[in-house]
């Protein structure tokens, strides 16, 4: 037997093949048991021969497996070529739920507030005028005790007007320091329309500890709006009035709209207010047993729709509570 | 409060512009709305163009009725004509001329000479209207005699007017005067405070005055004047065009008066009409139950015994501090006048002015708390100005009061200040600033606080915000020290959180829906007592119907794939004064119990929590499709509450977490695989799967690990009123893999179980 001209003729008929069909011909014919040289092996009968055979073999097998991969691949690629789909033809399938937008910015806003060492304090809705009022340093007569302010289940008791009263709770719960944060539903007698609702959300914030200063409020207000609208933003602070606290200031941003040049959200002034603050006035630290000689203390309060519509450019505020998805899964 | 700002500089000499001195005030002492703009426009020579003139004659123009042709002396040395439509003056008199190239306000371009009918107009004679100095059209302004033709007419009257439009905190009812803004801007800019000169006129012949305080603690003190020989008239031109920048409407010399002098002090007056009042006699009362008077304003006001009323010792006269009364008002008959000007204790004033609906900028003072000694300066003031305007004479004068309240002292501390504020304030600079506001201070720091700030500056804290709102532009800012604090969510925060997520990632939108409702069905829900609506009366103990109510309006709107949950609190009625608030999470979603069922699962399983739902009736639920679970229930919305087939759920947040396992141990079900085998078992169709796997797994403990129900099958195959149930059985111990006769074993005892306690049979 030739073995030179079987190994010519075994590769050309591989190299022929044109299916994984004819492939597996031609390894039958050329590797089976029946082939001429299975029977060439068989009838060997020197070492030199054998060798000689063997390699043919081998050599054969690597081409009709090389052979035979090939045409794999291609039969692969010409399938997958004819399983093409569009992929710009939407699915749907799964749908995202979505945070109310409140939740997304009370979150932002116990984040940056955990991240500076403060808690996150859960208080009541309900609350005791003592706890709404007279703890908080509200006189005898100032309007919001008036029910044309505020709503009232009995004398005593009513929906809180601002989440303030965490503060007092959470004082005489614990000793200084105290850095902390609550958020939540508020209520005032306001009837519905663009900009105020009669249930709103608040973020309260509170720091009693030894040495705290106006300073230190400036400082940590002016964090919160870079986090909130933005590194390039400034703040700036004007006095103002509040029963609880003692100097009093209301905070401003510089508008994120027009960067303080002026425009219709900024009203043209270049600022935007977004709430009150000042420093914890020491008849609480006196209602709560705090040593106000020992300790100060900040205290701020804001409106989180306002941050919200300010932020998002939303003219009105009922959006928030229409909870049409068409809004909602905007955010 | 309207500040007209060439008022303002009558008494503060400072170099600073209108938009400075808003900035500066905004910052330090009180809002400021906006910089009002009056009159005729500043810009260029404008207002050159605004003379006095004297009319040389006046004659009906040729070719029309109603038009006078003037010549006019505007001091150019020839006369001027000009045709002019109104008839209210005649030759002699002074009057404002605008010349040809002036711009008017609410022109469109400035004005220019043209014939009228023929006769050339070189000009416009002027209506205080047509400059921003009133509202009067009726006829032109007539001018004071005496004033040279030619004077610029900005010389005589402010026909440009810059104004702040100011909101003060309800603690500086001060800065609701003029003299108390000047102090202020006094202070922030180092300016010169300008006093007010007035000579209090002398009483020539004088009469007592009749006034009884009855009720000293609501009205501190009355100080009445009397004035005879009135001469009720229009006021002043200066004047009316100041009130008119201030806001205010001049309605005659006498009432004009007292609203000018409020303006300046902040201490409101009052003018009775003294011929109408029994005997010219002041009984100062509160009112019986049921008393009416008629304010000033027509209105009728029924009156209880809270309210405090001016009588005359017969009838009421004026509702103290707020309005007077309509039978006693001042008008163009009046030839006597009582002039009131007294103190009013703020809380009981603003009590009346609530309960009434009445507010006026005399009851906005009052009940901010007035500075009882301003109550003197305003009688001189007004006295002088109704003396000059009127022709009348002071006959009469009387002070009723107990003493007026002591000045507070205080101790300041200045290295305190700068602990609180955080910024160095030398005392040289804090001892100045206080000064300047009028506090005074002792050598060893002792501050006497003046009268206007009383109320409201009793404490060393109080001292030093005084400064503190001086030096606010030059806080820096700082971060708290924060030793010994570390922040985190608590457990229970951090599962909230879990939920939100996980309920949006399962498709979920979130909602807030309202906490008052209009119905509750827990019958003992909390009540407000006095609601704003009958929508918003009941704290609710359910989220439900809010949800329902948001599916609705999202059906509404046309939104397919509805699926909304809420985390919101309920209020439940307590034996406590206040009621036991609790989270809870409630959905709703489009396709019914499913789809209720569906998130329930997700969401116990998020918490590691396995599920467990027992048959339940809710009358809001379909009666076959309510189930409940140790937290709250679930269930497809009873179809009469909303169209479609909806599911719902609603958990309490605290049942739910509170068995969450705070450490999850690793359970090894990976080096020894389970041995997984289903079996089908029939049975009567009341026989509920979970009752099926508590059953199986009884009897396949301890090797059988889950019992699974994947399908349930009714057809002829089973039988009528009977299902074919198909569960998934897993074999699994820590130690060994279970071998086929090790399942076959456990098995039997399963099928033995069911077989006996639900008469199931082994299917295939």
């Amino acid at each position: 037997m030739d073995a030179e001209a079987l190994e010519r003729e075994g590769l050309a008929a591989a190299a022929a093949a044109i299916s994984a069909d004819a492939v597996e011909a031609v390894r039958i014919e050329f590797l089976g048991r029946k082939s001429a040289i299975k029977q060439a092996l068989r009838d060997v009968r020197d070492r030199e021969t054998g060798m000689t055979l063997n390699a043919v073999r081998e050599r054969l097998e690597t081409a009709i497996d090389e052979r035979e991969s090939v045409l794999a691949r291609a039969e692969l690629d010409a399938r997958l070529t004819q399983e093409r789909v569009d992929v710009t033809l939407p699915v749907g399938g799964q749908t995202r739920g979505s945070l109310h937008l409140i939740t997304q910015i009370r979150r932002e806003v116990e984040d940056i507030f955990l991240g500076l060492g403060y808690r996150v304090v859960d208080g009541r809705e309900v609350e005791t005028t003592r706890y709404n009022f007279d703890g908080l340093n509200f006189p005898a007569g100032h309007p919001a005790r008036s029910p044309l302010a505020t709503l009232f289940i009995d004398e005593e008791t009513v929906l809180r007007t601002e989440t303030s009263p965490s503060q007092i709770r959470t004082m005489e719960m614990q000793q200084p320091p105290v850095y902390m944060v609550s958020l939540g539903r508020t209520y005032r007698r306001d009837t519905p329309d663009a900009t105020h609702s009669p249930i709103f959300h608040q973020v309260e914030g509170l720091v009693v500890d030894e040495g705290i200063t106006l300073a230190d409020l400036t400082g940590t207000l002016d964090l919160l709006f870079k986090k909130l609208f933005g590194e390039q933003r400034r703040s700036e602070f004007r006095t103002h009035y509040f029963p609880f606290t003692e100097p009093s200031i209301e905070a401003y941003v510089s508008c994120h709209i027009c960067d303080g040049d002026g425009c219709p959200v900024c009203r043209h002034s270049g600022w935007i207010e977004v709430g009150g603050a000042g420093m914890v006035d020491p008849r609480l630290f006196e209602f709560v047993g705090y040593d106000p000689e020992r300790y100060s203390g900040f205290a701020f309060g804001w409106g989180l729709e306002r941050i919200a519509m300010l932020r998002h450019e939303f003219p009105d505020l009922r959006e928030l509570w229409r909870n049409d998805l068409r809004f909602s899964r905007q955010f | 409060m309207r500040a007209p700002l060439s008022w303002l500089r009558e008494y503060v000499r400072v170099d600073a512009t209108a938009e400075e001195i808003a900035r500066r005030l905004a910052v330090s002492s009180l809002e400021v709305d906006r910089v009002i703009e009056m009159g005729v426009e500043d810009v260029g020579d404008n207002l050159s163009y605004l003379r006095v003139g004297r009319v040389l004659s006046a004659d009906k123009h040729p070719n029309a009725d109603k038009l006078q042709l003037c010549q006019l002396d505007t001091g150019e040395g020839e006369p001027r004509q000009i045709v002019c439509g109104a008839w209210n003056f005649g030759v002699g008199a002074t009057v404002a001329v605008g010349l040809p190239g002036v711009l008017l306000p609410g022109f469109p371009a400035p004005l220019d000479e043209r014939p009228l009918r023929g006769e050339l107009s070189r000009g416009m004679i002027l209506a205080e209207d047509e400059i921003g100095l009133g509202s009067d059209h009726a006829g032109i302004m007539i001018l004071p005699d005496g004033i040279e033709p030619g004077t610029p007419l900005s010389d005589v009257l402010p026909v440009h007017e810059q104004v702040l439009d100011l909101t003060p905190t309800m603690n500086r009812v001060d800065l609701l005067s003029m003299v108390g803004l000047a102090r202020e801007v006094a202070t922030l800019f180092d300016g010169e405070l300008l006093p007010i000169a007035v000579d209090d006129p002398p009483a020539l012949e004088t009469e007592p005055v009749d006034v009884t305080v009855e009720d000293p603690l609501g009205c501190p003190r009355y100080l009445a004047r009397v004035f005879r020989g009135v001469t009720v008239a229009p006021s002043p031109m200066w004047l009316r065009a100041r009130l008119h920048a201030a806001g205010m409407r001049s309605i005659s010399n006498v009432v004009d008066v007292t609203n000018y002098v409020m303006h300046v002090y902040g201490s409101p007056l009052h003018v009775f009409d003294r011929t109408k009042l029994e005997g010219g006699r002041i009984v100062v009362r509160r009112a019986t139950a049921g008393e009416e008077i008629r304010t000033l304003d027509g209105i009728p006001r029924k009156l209880d015994t809270r309210d405090l009323l001016i009588t005359d010792g017969e009838k009421a006269v004026a509702l103290a501090a707020i309005m007077g009364g309509e039978d006693s008002e001042v008008t163009d008959a009046t030839t006597e006048v009582l002039l009131e000007a007294a103190n009013f204790e703020p809380i009981g004033i603003m009590g009346s002015s609530e309960r009434l609906g009445l507010r006026t900028e005399g009851s906005n003072r009052w009940e901010k708390g007035v500075d009882p000694y301003q109550a003197e300066a305003a009688a001189v003031l007004a006295s002088r100005l109704l003396v000059d305007f009127t022709g009348a004479e002071l006959t009469g004068s009387t002070d009723i009061h107990s003493g007026l309240p002591e000045r507070p002292v205080v101790r300041l501390r200045t290295d305190r200040t700068d602990r609180i504020v955080g910024l160095v304030v030398s005392s040289e600079e804090q001892r100045s600033i206080l000064d300047r506001l009028g506090f005074e201070v002792s050598e060893d720091w002792d501050v006497t606080v003046p009268t206007w700030r009383a109320r409201d500056v009793t404490r060393e804290i109080d001292v030093i915000e005084e400064v503190a709102r001086v030096v606010l532009p030059r806080v820096p800012r700082t971060m708290p020290l924060r030793r010994l604090v570390e922040g985190h969510l608590t457990g229970d925060q951090r599962l909230r959180r879990v939920l939100e997520d996980v309920l949006t990632g399962a498709g979920f939108s979130e909602a807030y829906t309202w906490s008052l409702v209009a119905n509750d069905p827990d019958p003992s829900a909390i009540r407000l007592s006095d609601p704003m609506s009958g929508d918003q009366a009941i704290l609710r103990t359910t989220l439900i119907h809010g949800l329902v109510e948001a599916a609705r309006e999202n059906v509404d709107a046309g939104n397919a794939g509805i699926r909304l949950f809420e985390f919101a609190r309920v209020y439940l009625p307590s034996d406590e004064q206040l009621p036991e608030e609790r989270w809870r999470v409630a959905g709703i979603a489009a396709g019914g119990f499913d789809a209720a069922r569906a998130a329930v699962e997700v969401v116990y399983d998020a918490l590691h929590l396995g599920l467990r739902v027992r048959r339940a009736q809710r009358p809001f639920l379909h009666p076959g499709k309510a189930g409940e679970t140790d937290a709250g229930w679930l269930g497809e919305l009873h179809p009469a509450l909303l169209d479609g087939s909806w599911g719902v759920f609603e958990l309490d947040v605290a049942t739910l977490i509170g068995p969450v396992p705070e450490r999850i141990l690793y359970d090894d079900v990976i080096t020894f695989p389970p041995l997984r085998q289903d079996i089908a078992v029939v049975v009567e169709e009341e026989v509920e799967a979970a009752a099926l796997v508590d059953v199986i797994l009884e009897a396949g403990a301890p090797e059988l690990r889950e019992a699974r129900v994947f399908d349930v099958y009714r057809g002829d195959q089973v039988g009528e009123g009977r299902k074919s149930v198909a569960i998934h059985l897993s074999f699994q111990v820590p130690d060994r893999t279970l071998s086929d006769d090790d399942a076959l074993v456990v098995r039997q005892r399963v099928v033995a179980a069911l077989a006996d306690r639900f008469e199931a049979e082994l299917r295939g």
